[in-house]
């Protein structure tokens, strides 16, 4: 804020404003952020400090809770990074080509063929759910990887080509046109000038799409029956539903150290690319 | 949304210059950008454009798997509204929705604003890296901790109101016909979302420091300044939001699957759950399409009557 505006208020009222402010917003974020306390603080308790001893730290920490989530849920995690990763490692391609092919070519249609793909950002996904199930299974795709692959690489690049357009708009003209009268074809033209200029917006639409897959939930469920091509969202809601089972998931201690297992993907991506996302999301919310 | 996006494009089409002819001549020359874009046309049209279009069609016929669909005219939407359970449906996604307006546009917007108001910038870029952190955790996982919270005896909610004596509030929220709603719509509280706040702070960085300047030699500071210069000049994410939050409210339902199924009883039902019923338990895909179609309709009509009574203003008409 500039000087000017700041001189508007008398200093000592402003600093206990300020300060009220701090203590709101620290204990909204504070109330927020309970339920993700109680989950760490649980994961790290046996069955009877679960039944006991349930809100306070109890020592000792059972570690070893974590080596019983793991070797339940690893499978679970390994199948939702491989079908996420090949999803969109097509996500991009697609997304960089129609991006570059919207930003960068004129051809006839141009206008309608875009707003046939950015129109069905507004089509929710409640018409084509059940109907979708139909057609996955008259193909023969259910209970197959491809079952959760497809949607992605299929849907994922509507919102894709929008980001991507957008973003080598951006990009100077004059790179294009030098390239150009070194001869560049079109794949050189895409691959060479605009792929890594254009790294900042697939990092964004990367986090974008992979944090959707990771949460992707009513689709696999109804879509794989067989457990272990399973994904994470469906595979801890099957455990946190059965109490019998070897490391005893229902009783708490592992149950929540599965859980906080199946987030450290996102806090990982999160801290590698966390600045892409919030930008991400802060430009859509400005352009839309 | 779309409005914003068509002007966009617009001014952009018009900075590259005349828009070629359309002659078959022209198709011809630009046969690469055609051959460039046929994979994604060719996903779309069987994976994106097809199942909804299917839908349409089949919510009017019955339709099972490994039967013939036979053509039924209207009975699905007759069955669905003459269905004893249907009005309970429809008034459950009313209290949703004027929750989920709520929660995701007002709460969002006050904890944007509290952050904006923030004057260190340090602890600004903090907070709004902190508001991110409980999206890190998988939807699922969220719901499910929120399922445990509510438990009735080992529940951390009730074992902090029997710890202040209140024994008898004590209850089974999600198991009492007369609660459990209520404790779904609670679910996420104090509700101030991440990506709602990003959008809101995304918005009100936008407004340039001439208006408040102008403003504060006014004396229009605080609240007021808040509801006669920053809330006029959000308008557009809050038509944004509002949107996303008619949306969700009318036609999702996993948290509802996960937390109750639509019990105790039929308490918790709304149409998208009766919908995923009959599909996947009884196997009734045309009644289930044809309630989707409802669904996608009324999403529809919300979705035009917020970009209808929402108009956005900027700052060069204040």
């Amino acid at each position: 804020m500039s000087t000017q505006y700041r001189e508007v208020y008398r200093r000592r009222p402003l600093q206990i404003s300020q300060l009220g402010l701090h203590v709101i917003i620290v204990l909204l974020l504070f109330l927020s952020l309970i339920p993700t306390l109680i989950m760490i603080n649980l994961s790290f308790k046996n069955g009877l400090q679960y039944r006991w001893e349930r809100w306070g730290v109890s020592l000792p920490l059972r570690g070893s809770n974590y080596n019983a989530a793991w070797d339940v849920i690893d499978a679970y995690m390994w199948n939702t990074v491989l079908v996420a990763a090949i999803g969109l490692a097509g996500v991009l391609v697609l997304s960089l080509i129609g991006g570059y092919v919207f930003a960068r070519m004129r051809f006839p249609l141009r206008e309608p063929l875009y707003y046939a793909i950015i129109s069905l950002l507004m089509v929710p996904w409640v018409l084509s759910f059940i109907p979708a199930y139909m057609l996955y299974l008259n193909l023969g795709l259910l209970n197959s990887r491809w079952a959760l692959i497809i949607p992605n690489l299929a849907g994922g690049p509507i919102l894709g080509i929008f980001l991507m357009r957008a973003f080598i708009t951006g990009i100077p003209e004059e790179l294009y046109e030098s390239a150009r009268c070194d001869g560049a074809g079109v794949w050189s033209l895409i691959w060479h000038i605009t792929f890594p200029l254009s790294l900042p917006g697939l990092a964004t639409l990367s986090v974008l799409n992979f944090v959707a897959e990771w949460n992707s939930f009513l689709w696999p469920l109804v879509t794989i029956h067989d457990m272990s091509k399973q994904v994470i969202s469906v595979g801890l809601f099957r455990l946190s539903r059965t109490t019998n089972d070897g490391v005893d998931f229902g009783a708490g201690g592992p149950l929540f150290a599965g859980y906080v297992l199946a987030s450290i993907p996102l806090v990982i991506l999160f801290i590698v690319l966390g600045k892409f996302y919030v930008e991400g999301l802060v430009e859509s919310g400005i352009k839309m | 949304m779309r409005i914003a996006t068509k002007r966009d494009t617009r001014r952009h089409v018009q900075g590259l210059g005349e828009r070629p002819a359309f002659s078959l001549v022209a198709i011809r020359k630009s046969w690469q950008a055609y051959a460039l874009l046929s994979p994604i046309f060719l996903l779309l049209i069987v994976f994106v454009y097809y199942p909804p279009i299917l839908g349409l069609v089949r919510a009017f016929y019955r339709w099972r798997p490994g039967v013939p669909a036979t053509f039924v005219g209207l009975d699905n939407f007759i069955a669905y509204f003459t269905y004893a359970e249907t009005p309970h449906e429809l008034v459950n996604i009313l209290k949703l929705l004027c929750f989920g307006l709520f929660a995701g546009i007002v709460m969002p917007f006050l904890m944007a604003e509290l952050i904006f108001f923030v004057r260190s910038s340090a602890a600004k870029e903090l907070y709004r890296l902190l508001v991110i952190i409980p999206m890190l955790v998988p939807g699922i996982v969220t719901v499910l901790l929120w399922q445990k919270l509510y438990d009735p005896y080992l529940g951390p909610i009730n074992d902090l109101l029997r710890t202040l004596g209140y024994d008898e509030l004590a209850l089974n929220w999600l198991g009492e016909p007369a609660t459990a709603i209520y404790a779904i719509i609670f679910v996420g509280f104090p509700w101030v979302w991440g990506v709602g706040t990003l959008i809101y702070l995304g918005g009100l960085g936008q407004i340039s420091l001439s208006v408040y300047e102008a403003a504060a030699l006014d004396g229009c500071i605080g609240i007021r300044r808040v509801l006669r210069i920053d809330l006029p000049l959000v308008l557009g994410q809050v038509r944004l939001l509002a949107i996303l939050a008619v949306i969700n409210a009318i036609t999702a339902f996993q948290n509802i699957l996960v937390l109750t199924d639509g019990g105790p009883g039929f308490a918790t039902m709304v149409p998208g759950l009766t919908m995923f019923h009959k599909a996947f338990r009884a196997q009734e895909f045309g009644y289930s399409s044809a309630i989707g179609l409802m669904l996608f309709i009324i999403a529809m009509v919300g979705t035009l009557i917020i970009n209808r009574s929402i108009r956005p203003t900027n700052e060069e008409s204040n």
